[in-house]
């Protein structure tokens, strides 16, 4: 697909991973090469970089950022926590596995990752738009059900209305 | 300035114990009822920054303790005066059975997200804050977080890990 030249990358900040993106995106090491730059509103991003751990309020505007976002969008989870906790995995507040929530397409590992893992996950995720893998957002479609139940589970009721049908049948691969 | 001040201070309050650690920092116990007079003792005395409002849960001896950390902006000032600046710590306990205090807003206003945060996080309640609200937590919880006696790890199983995988289910 032509726009895997041109991400769009929200300039959303969470967790300790986001002091790696400023010397990304400027002359450093310089995103813009790979055709990432970083844009101010979800409205205008098509990818989402999660850089860091997910606290439980920090889960509800990452549901709302992601859900203003155009589709196709891709998210990435940058660093340890959002893929299983990382040192946080037993903290009262800290949400571990964030694709329990919003789905994600490719995660980077460590803590921290070099900004050079962030273009090696860029062209990665050349590689999986152009192979059709980088399908988080029909994923999300899919199972919305249960996506918007886990989120429940973790917010309680959320004050924002479904952003696809919910139905109470059992939908995609949900048990 | 620390000996006269020290002097001051143990004159002024019965039941005070001053200990200092180093040369800029002053440890100061008082007992519970004392501590806003103390608080504006000091406040009066030039220590005009609430730098931090803090607690900590001494869960064997069955109290909570406050710390206040007091500094002042200028006056001790190194670069303005030459001197080094001096730290205050005011510490009180209050029993783990009765979680409560009086608030410190009325001295130093900027005592106000400190109290809502203790509150939450250690369940102390401050009598007269005008706004004692949920400060960073989104859940509720049977026992506050930050007490001893709360089980993270336990409280991770239940609820975190208990979210199903959406996908894949064999996590």
């Amino acid at each position: 697909m032509a726009n895997k030249y041109s991400l769009h990358a929200i300039y959303f900040c969470t967790g300790c991973g986001i002091i790696e993106v400023p010397p990304v995106i400027t002359a450093r090491w310089d995103a813009e090469r790979f055709g990432v730059i970083p844009v101010a509103t979800p409205r205008q991003a098509n990818l989402f970089l999660i850089t860091g751990y997910v606290s439980v309020k920090t889960l509800r505007a990452i549901i709302r950022t992601y859900e203003q976002m155009y589709e196709p969008k891709y998210t990435v989870g940058f660093g340890s926590c959002p893929i299983n906790g990382g040192m946080y995995w037993d903290s009262y507040n800290t949400i571990k596995h964030l694709d329990k929530y919003i789905p994600i397409d490719g995660w980077i590992a460590g803590c921290m990752p070099r900004p050079e893992a962030i273009f090696i996950a860029v062209t990665h995720l050349w590689t999986l738009i152009d192979k059709e893998m980088a399908n988080g957002y029909i994923r999300y479609r899919e199972n919305y059900n249960s996506y918007r139940r886990n989120q429940e589970l973790a917010l309680g009721k959320l004050d924002w209305p479904p952003l696809f049908p919910v139905s109470d049948e059992p939908q995609g691969n949900e048990q | 300035m620390n000996k006269s001040l020290t002097e001051k201070l143990e004159s002024t309050f019965k039941d005070i114990r001053i200990a200092i650690s180093e040369d800029s920092r002053i440890a100061v116990t008082a007992e519970r009822d004392n501590v806003l007079a103390v608080l504006r003792f000091l406040k009066d005395a030039g220590f005009n920054h609430l730098a931090l409002l803090s607690a900590v849960d001494w869960i064997e001896d069955d109290c909570f303790e406050l710390c206040f950390i007091l500094t002042s902006y200028m006056q001790n000032d190194d670069e303005v005066t030459g001197r080094q600046s001096l730290h205050i710590i005011l510490k009180a306990k209050i029993p783990r059975k009765e979680p409560q205090f009086k608030t410190a807003t009325g001295i130093f206003s900027n005592a106000e997200p400190y109290e809502r945060e203790i509150h939450e996080l250690f369940g102390i309640k401050f009598e007269g804050h005008k706004r004692l609200i949920p400060l960073l937590l989104e859940r509720e919880y049977e026992i506050p977080p930050f007490r001893k006696d709360f089980d993270t790890r336990k409280y991770v199983q239940e609820v975190f890990d208990k979210i199903p995988s959406v996908e894949n289910k064999d996590k």
